[in-house]
């Protein structure tokens, strides 16, 4: 008899007539499981509950409750839904069968039976058992390494947000399942200047976290205090591009003099900043020339730098793609139109206020629909 | 999505149709690479029906890029609607890979 199964598994044998249940004993010895006896319904729910077997062959025919019934009470019950049942019955109409099936069970099989197929039949079910259990753990494993990867993520962030001069800072930022890499943070520059960086690594989990931590100890590591925001992305692009292949990351870079309130930007793939002006009650995306993404290939030409100058009461946000790319459960996109009306939004004032609008709006949006990507949100409302 | 390719006079032609983004930038990866085996030097990717673009979609594109230029090649993208070129020339792509209009300026740009 050749051995099919391994010593740790099991197959509980269902069956009220003792010599039946010694013929399936005796056919089943020897492939190698356990095997465990149950007379009843009643104690094979019992022993199904205890020991968890791996299989379990049903008779249907039974006094109390018969093997429909079990089938129906192992499927309701979380810690034996998942253990796969053969009915092995001698009811052969095909209504029994398919009544035995659409209860959950994985085959049927007619009594009297051929003791070759039975155990062919265990075989198959077995294996699929056992890789399903297989694919299982190893679906939670890699959850539990993106779950750690977001955690690393969030450690990397800074842990405050300055307090600034006539201009009032908040964050909204959300990791998704996916682990996406976004990153942002706030240096202080001489003379009252503030450096802003929000960017966003390319691909999700590890990679995309690496290439993110790498841009957060290259950004706090900058040797100049300087207040060009092109030398910053020249900067990170000379070290990206070093590890970052097939990778990049997107990013945009903004220096705050908060003295004259104005804002040089410098953008590598970022989408758009966008600015609430106050008086106008209008919000648009600012016009950023910029270059391509960090990581990819060094910047041959000039890096453009735009400036703009920030009134009172002007709002200032740099997000990354996954906010604006959120998609709802008919496939639409959130998209930039409705994120700058939201911006631009009267019902609330500070920053902290304008943040939460936004993200209600995009979760009504979304719907049902999770977020696939990071969500990062900068905005600074000038006093 | 699909990927449709084809040859014709020395133009491998990728037509990718649908959305490239982080779940069928894989497989797109895959028949790009493919495509790619017989040392071809020229690439003509047809996006007349590419709906959506993400950053990992950039990534595949950038990839094919990348390996043209190690073999002296070269690569344009064509037909790209206003949404997904809006998408392409944000991220700074245009600076990277050539685009043009139809799939005839295309293969213009590929002679």
């Amino acid at each position: 008899m050749e051995k099919i199964g391994t010593d740790t598994e099991s197959i509980l044998l269902v069956d009220d007539n003792p010599t039946n249940l010694q013929v399936l004993f005796q056919t089943l010895d020897g492939v190698g499981c356990k095997l465990l006896i149950a007379k009843n319904g009643e104690m094979a729910l019992s022993i199904a509950g205890k020991a968890r077997p791996d299989l379990i062959l049903l008779d249907i025919m039974m006094p109390g409750i018969d093997g429909y019934e079990v089938c129906r009470q192992l499927k309701s019950v979380p810690a034996t839904a998942d253990i796969p049942v053969i009915f092995l019955s001698a009811l052969g109409d095909t209504g029994d069968k398919v009544k035995g099936l659409q209860l959950g069970a994985v085959d049927y099989i007619t009594k009297p039976f051929q003791p070759d197929e039975v155990i062919a039949r265990v075989n198959t079910h077995l294996t699929i058992h056992r890789l399903k259990r297989e694919v299982e753990s190893r679906k939670d494993q890699l959850e539990h390494e993106l779950k750690v990867v977001s955690e690393v993520q969030q450690k990397l962030l800074p842990k405050q947000l300055p307090a600034i001069d006539g201009f009032k800072l908040a964050v909204h930022y959300e990791t998704s399942r996916y682990a996406g890499g976004d990153y942002y943070d706030i240096i202080a520059l001489p003379d009252n200047h503030w450096g802003i960086l929000i960017a966003d690594a390319e691909g999700h989990s590890a990679p995309a976290a690496v290439l993110m931590a790498m841009t957060c100890a290259l950004f706090r590591a900058y040797p100049d205090a300087d207040t060009d925001p092109a030398k910053m992305l020249r900067y990170l692009n000379e070290h990206l591009c070093k590890v970052a292949e097939p990778s990049f990351m997107t990013a945009l870079y903004a220096v705050y003099d908060a003295n004259q309130k104005t804002m040089r930007m410098a953008r590598a793939g970022q989408p758009l900043p966008m600015i609430y002006r106050f008086l106008e009650k209008h919000a648009i995306e600012f016009p950023c020339p910029g270059v391509h993404p960090l990581g990819i290939e060094p910047y041959g030409g000039e890096i453009p730098v735009t400036e703009t100058k920030l009134e009172a009461g002007d709002r200032f946000l740099v997000y990354t793609d996954g906010v604006s790319e959120r998609f709802n459960t008919e496939g639409d996109i959130y998209g930039e139109k409705r994120l700058l009306r939201l911006l631009a939004t009267d019902s609330a004032d500070n920053p902290q206020d304008v943040l939460a609008a936004i993200m209600a709006d995009i979760e009504r949006f979304a719907g049902q629909r999770p977020a696939d990507d990071d969500q990062a949100l900068l905005l600074g409302t000038a006093a | 999505m699909e990927i449709i390719q084809k040859e014709e006079n020395g133009i491998v032609l990728i037509a990718i149709n649908g959305r490239l983004d982080a779940d069928t930038s894989p497989e797109a990866e895959k028949v790009v690479k493919d495509a790619l085996k017989d040392q071809t030097t020229r690439i003509l990717f047809n996006l007349a029906s590419l709906e959506y673009l993400s950053s990992a979609g950039l990534r595949v594109l950038l990839g094919a890029a990348k390996e043209m230029r190690r073999r002296d090649g070269k690569i344009v993208l064509c037909a790209l609607n206003a949404f997904v070129k809006e998408i392409f020339e944000v991220s700074g792509f245009q600076s990277l890979i050539p685009i043009a209009d139809s799939v005839e300026s295309g293969i213009e740009l590929l002679s």
